[in-house]
């Protein structure tokens, strides 16, 4: 073959024609390139001296078109050929395929499946048209920190009227109903909601219909539309459902369709009614007092126009309200619209939480990666002689680089195959999990755009693992066949990589497990935080009252008092009480003290103009909650029956609002009122802390207030002498002897609460901590083989060393010391990138540093630990080699 | 190469590949020439270019049914870059066989008249 005339020499046909020629396989070129150049300057030649540039023209278009038809069809043989050829050696060497192929199915089926959570919830547009342009607008009083103090009839109206930037704003608020007619009486979440509410939202029922302007008018036949959900689970997806009627409270309602699967926010609801039908809301008080707050806004951003233009606006007519209205806008309270895009609202809990997962997976992939790229060097260093012969026999180099880029294309496509299988049934459990952070989570599924990841990370990864291994392979390719064995310096040189590889591998996996650690210790606080009561043997349950048939709250009150007669004459009950929510609900827990707190007043203490008055949560509880739930009294005294609001007004507080408002005097006797109540209540005891609204969470400043004043008895706790399930049937049976319409639901140990309210912590430990151990494994895994390789390469040089006298010991010592000096560099790496790092999980933590040293200290200590224990088998061989067979064999 | 190789798995031929094989009937010679005498004995209707001339020599080596010839022509009269192809006795049967198979085709057509008019090949 003679050498391709050089590029400086060629007409700029020639160029072109070359540059043609690019497309070809390279063995192809090589083989026959100079011949089409000739072949293709002879043609040119012979049509120049008789054609005219028409025929220079059609030559050149014959030309190009033959090529790009010859390409394609040798490009495919050579691939074939290649992929026999890549089965045939993985088939031979089954040991090394299985665990590439596991390890990458590891590595790129955590990826697919949190990437398709990720995608569904953060990266794919809301499931309504023009999804970008519905924002939730809430009313905050800001200067009371209180979040979302909600909006009234007045309000909605006058932003409705008002705003130049909306094509729509609906209301919203949720309410729990009685449901009757339907196997028990079932407690359901009502979405009370305005007429155009789901036209504004673009959803299209799934059956039915949605809400008319008629359903909202004053007198409507009552009308319900049931979530998907809902639909599903209690009816059974009854097609038939439309028409149906069922009682809720003291009204018969007809469904009149049924939604498509929609994330529901701010709660989910089971069943939606237009505003109509909510007695408080229809009130003629509730409408015509501005102060009387309940509602949030959903809206609709006008075509063209920006969420910060919309924001602008609502802003602008807040503060009109406020010039206009300043009775209803106290300066101190700090109230102020708030519009975000819904999208971000739907999302902003569980973003911190997958991100960090995402990168978790994208670790475990790297090391994945590192392995095989290790194992391929490994197994490439045998194969030298093969590919040196294959050389000699005329195979270009390029051909066997990509030869070897074949072999790991198709180890990454079956790893990536596996690695669906792993995804599609982690997912299940991934949703579940999703589910407790964002409303989402409904959405998350195996899609196109899984599978084209899977696909774009398997290739991703079979470049970067196949051509570290085949670039190195590319510098013996030579020196294979020459020496018979790698030559000395490309030997080292692979060493080296090896040694980074592997120090990488050992660095990604520190980061990994100082997550995962520090994600455990902080679940092991959680688990043994004093939460301030005891769970032992207590259940709960909601109790939910019709409102229609108890309006008044001395009617709930005689109620909940014959409730708790009845139940507490159940045999195996110690003690019960009713309380407007109980510690670690989970819907309490979602909303966060601030939805049970309100600003309040002291006696005596006058606010300087501007001064936001003091605010605190309320819980509203019978006098039985405390001996209930074993919070202890550190001063005064507790409830009784005889604190029903008629005599004397007497209320609890917790020691954080005794830290709080009176660090430094006893609160016992002061008054105290809330800030639209006449009258003063007196502090009668101080009762120990309760962390309710989350374990994680400080107990807020709390005040206990007796039963009475108009709030139902919504949750029932009992607390039992032996294990509390055993009873749940007898005590609602005890409820349902006092009112056979009440709806006893949501039935659950406090310890159950208790555990469940760890579950998102839980489950990113848990996934932090199989990525971790993921990690570790394969890290070790690749310590061990790199020694033994190193063993086996150091065969002779052990061998004299031993001839000469070094005791096996030292042997030992030596193999074990260089693998720790790998370990030990990684592990130096990886704390560096960890306290880079694990700051980002700082909203997760709780009592625990990112920083935390135990944590450190104990997750260098296990990686060290197990490096050695992977190296100690190579090293105790090395120490065992017979120096005479050693240099016999050379 | 083999010679038992099955023949009939070559055909039928695709037309560039047949008249490759033709063209290397009467003697050995290099791709351009090829080119050239396909081109002039099917009156320019079957035109190659220099990649599908070239994948179909590399397919035809392959399959054995060209090589490589050694003899060069004499020094002066030879570019060295050339390189000069001929014929191996199977790739001569496969020729026959797909030359036999077009005939007999034929035949049948002319027995239906589907000539206009008689013609000598």
């Amino acid at each position: 073959m003679s050498p391709m005339t050089s590029r400086t020499n060629l007409s700029p046909s020639q160029k072109v024609f070359r540059g043609l020629l690019s497309v070809l396989p390279s063995d192809f070129r090589a083989n026959f390139g100079h011949e089409m150049e000739s072949v293709f300057a002879e043609q040119r030649r012979d049509i120049e001296e008789r054609g005219g540039w028409m025929d220079i023209l059609k030559l050149w278009w014959e030309t190009f078109l033959g090529i790009f038809r010859t390409a394609p069809r040798e490009h495919w043989d050579i691939l074939k050929q290649d992929c026999a050829y890549a089965v045939r050696m993985m088939r031979k060497n089954v040991g090394f395929t299985v665990i590439a192929v596991l390890t990458l199915a590891l590595g790129i089926g955590a990826n697919t499946a949190i990437f398709s959570v990720v995608h569904a919830v953060l990266l794919r547009p809301l499931p309504y048209p023009e999804g970008q342009q519905l924002v939730f607008v809430r009313q905050q009083a800001q200067r009371e920190g209180i979040d979302d103090i909600g909006f009234s009839v007045d309000e909605i109206q006058d932003y409705r009227e008002q705003n130049r930037t909306l094509s729509g704003l609906v209301e919203y608020h949720n309410m729990s109903f009685i449901l009757f007619g339907h196997g028990d009486p079932d407690r359901v979440r009502a979405a009370v909601v305005s007429a155009n509410y789901f036209d504004l939202f673009g959803v299209e029922p799934l059956l039915g219909r949605t809400f008319l302007p008629s359903d909202d008018t004053l007198g409507a036949p009552p009308v319900l539309i049931l979530s998907y959900n809902y639909w599903r689970t209690n009816f059974g997806s009854d097609p038939d459902i439309v028409g149906k009627t069922f009682e809720l409270n003291d009204k018969v309602h007809t469904v009149v369709g049924v939604l498509p699967p929609v994330p529901q926010y701010p709660v989910e609801s089971d069943v939606f009614m237009p505003t109509s039908a909510c007695p408080f809301r229809s009130a003629k008080t509730f409408i015509e007092n501005r102060d009387s707050r309940m509602m949030e806004a959903f809206a609709r951003v006008k075509p063209g126009v920006s969420i910060a233009e919309a924001r602008a606006d609502l802003t602008t007519i807040s503060g009109r309200l406020r010039s206009e209205y300043p009775k209803s806008y106290p300066e101190q309270m700090g109230y102020a619209a708030v519009t975000s895009p819904l999208r971000e609202e739907l999302t902003h809990d569980a973003r911190p939480t997958l991100l960090i997962l995402l990168a978790a997976a994208a670790f475990v992939l790297l090391i994945a990666c590192a392995n095989v790229a290790n194992l391929t060097l490994a197994r490439t260093s045998r194969r030298e002689r093969e590919l040196a012969v294959r050389t000699a026999l005329g195979a270009g180099r390029s051909r066997l680089l990509r030869q070897l880029l074949t072999e790991s294309l198709i180890l990454a496509i079956m790893g990536g195959l596996l690695a669906l299988i792993f995804a599609s049934n982690s997912l299940e459990l991934l949703a579940d999990f999703a589910a407790r952070l964002t409303p989402r989570a409904h959405e998350i599924r195996m899609d196109t755009d899984a599978l084209v990841f899977t696909l774009v990370a398997a290739l991703g990864t079979s470049v970067l693992f196949g051509t570290l291994a085949a670039l190195f392979s590319r510098a013996n390719l030579t020196s294979g066949l020459k020496e018979g064995t790698s030559s000395a310096g490309t030997g080292r040189r692979k060493n080296r990589l090896r040694g980074a590889l592997i120090v990488s591998q050992i660095a990604f996996s520190f980061v990994l497990l100082i997550g995962a650690g520090l994600m455990l210790r902080s679940l092991q606080k959680l688990l043994t935080v004093d939460a301030g009561f005891s769970a032992q043997h207590v259940l709960a349950m909601r109790t939910t009252f019709s409102f229609s048939k108890y309006a008044s709250g001395d009617q709930l009150t005689v109620v909940g008092r014959k409730v708790l007669d009845q139940v507490q004459a159940v045999p195996g009950v110690l003690s019960a009480s009713l309380s407007s929510v109980y510690p670690l609900e989970k819907e309490a827990i979602v909303a966060g003290s601030n939805a049970f707190s309100g600003p309040f007043r002291i006696e005596g203490r006058e606010l300087s103009p501007g001064e936001a008055p003091p605010v605190t949560s309320q819980i509203v509880v019978s006098p039985g909650y405390f001996q209930t739930l074993g919070i202890p009294l550190r001063e005064g005294r507790l409830l009784t029956d005889a604190d029903d609001g008629k005599h004397q007004m007497v209320v609890l507080i917790n020691e954080a609002a005794m830290r709080q408002f009176w660090p430094h005097e006893d609160p016992l006797g002061k008054r105290v009122r809330g800030e639209n109540d006449k009258e003063w209540t007196t502090i009668v005891g101080v009762v120990g802390d309760v962390r309710d609204f989350g374990l994680e969470r400080p107990a807020p400043a709390e005040f206990y207030v007796p039963q009475g004043e108009g709030v139902g008895p919504n949750a029932l706790l009992v607390k039992t002498t032996a294990d509390p399930v055993s009873v749940a049937l007898a005590v609602a049976r005890a409820v349902h002897k006092v009112d056979s319409q009440a709806a006893v639901t949501h039935t659950l140990t406090l310890e159950q609460a208790r555990a469940d309210s760890m579950a998102a912590p839980r489950v990113i430990s848990s996934l932090l901590g199989i990525f971790g151990a993921l990690a570790l494994l394969i890290a070790a895994a690749g310590i061990g083989g790199i020694m033994a390789l190193n063993v086996s390469q150091r065969v002779k040089e052990i061998g004299v060393r031993i001839a000469l006298g070094a005791p096996p010991t030292a042997i030992l010592r030596m193999i074990l010391r260089q693998s720790l000096t790998l370990t030990a560099l990684g592990v130096v790496i990886g704390a560096i990138g960890a306290l880079a790092t694990t700051g980002l999980l700082k909203s997760l933590l709780f009592q625990v540093a990112p920083t935390d040293p135990v944590t450190f200290t104990v997750v260098a200590l296990v990686l060290i630990a197990s490096a050695l224990l992977a190296s100690f088998l190579p090293a105790r061989r090395a120490a065992s080699i017979d120096p005479i067979v050693a240099l016999r064999n050379e | 190469m083999t010679r038992n190789k099955d023949v009939e798995s070559f055909l039928p031929m695709t037309p560039a590949m047949f008249h490759v094989l033709i063209a290397l009937a009467d003697g050995e010679k290099h791709g351009y020439a090829i080119l050239k005498e396909v081109a002039r004995r099917t009156e320019r209707q079957v035109r190659l270019s220099a990649g599908t001339l070239y994948g179909n020599l590399a397919r035809l080596e392959s399959a054995g049914l060209i090589v490589e010839s050694d003899e060069r022509p004499a020094i002066g009269l030879d570019d060295e870059r050339r390189r000069y192809y001929r014929l191996t006795d199977f790739g001569r049967e496969v020729a026959i066989a797909e030359a036999e198979r077009m005939d007999a085709a034929l035949s049948q057509a002319r027995a239906k008249k589907l000539f206009r008019k008689p013609r000598t090949a």
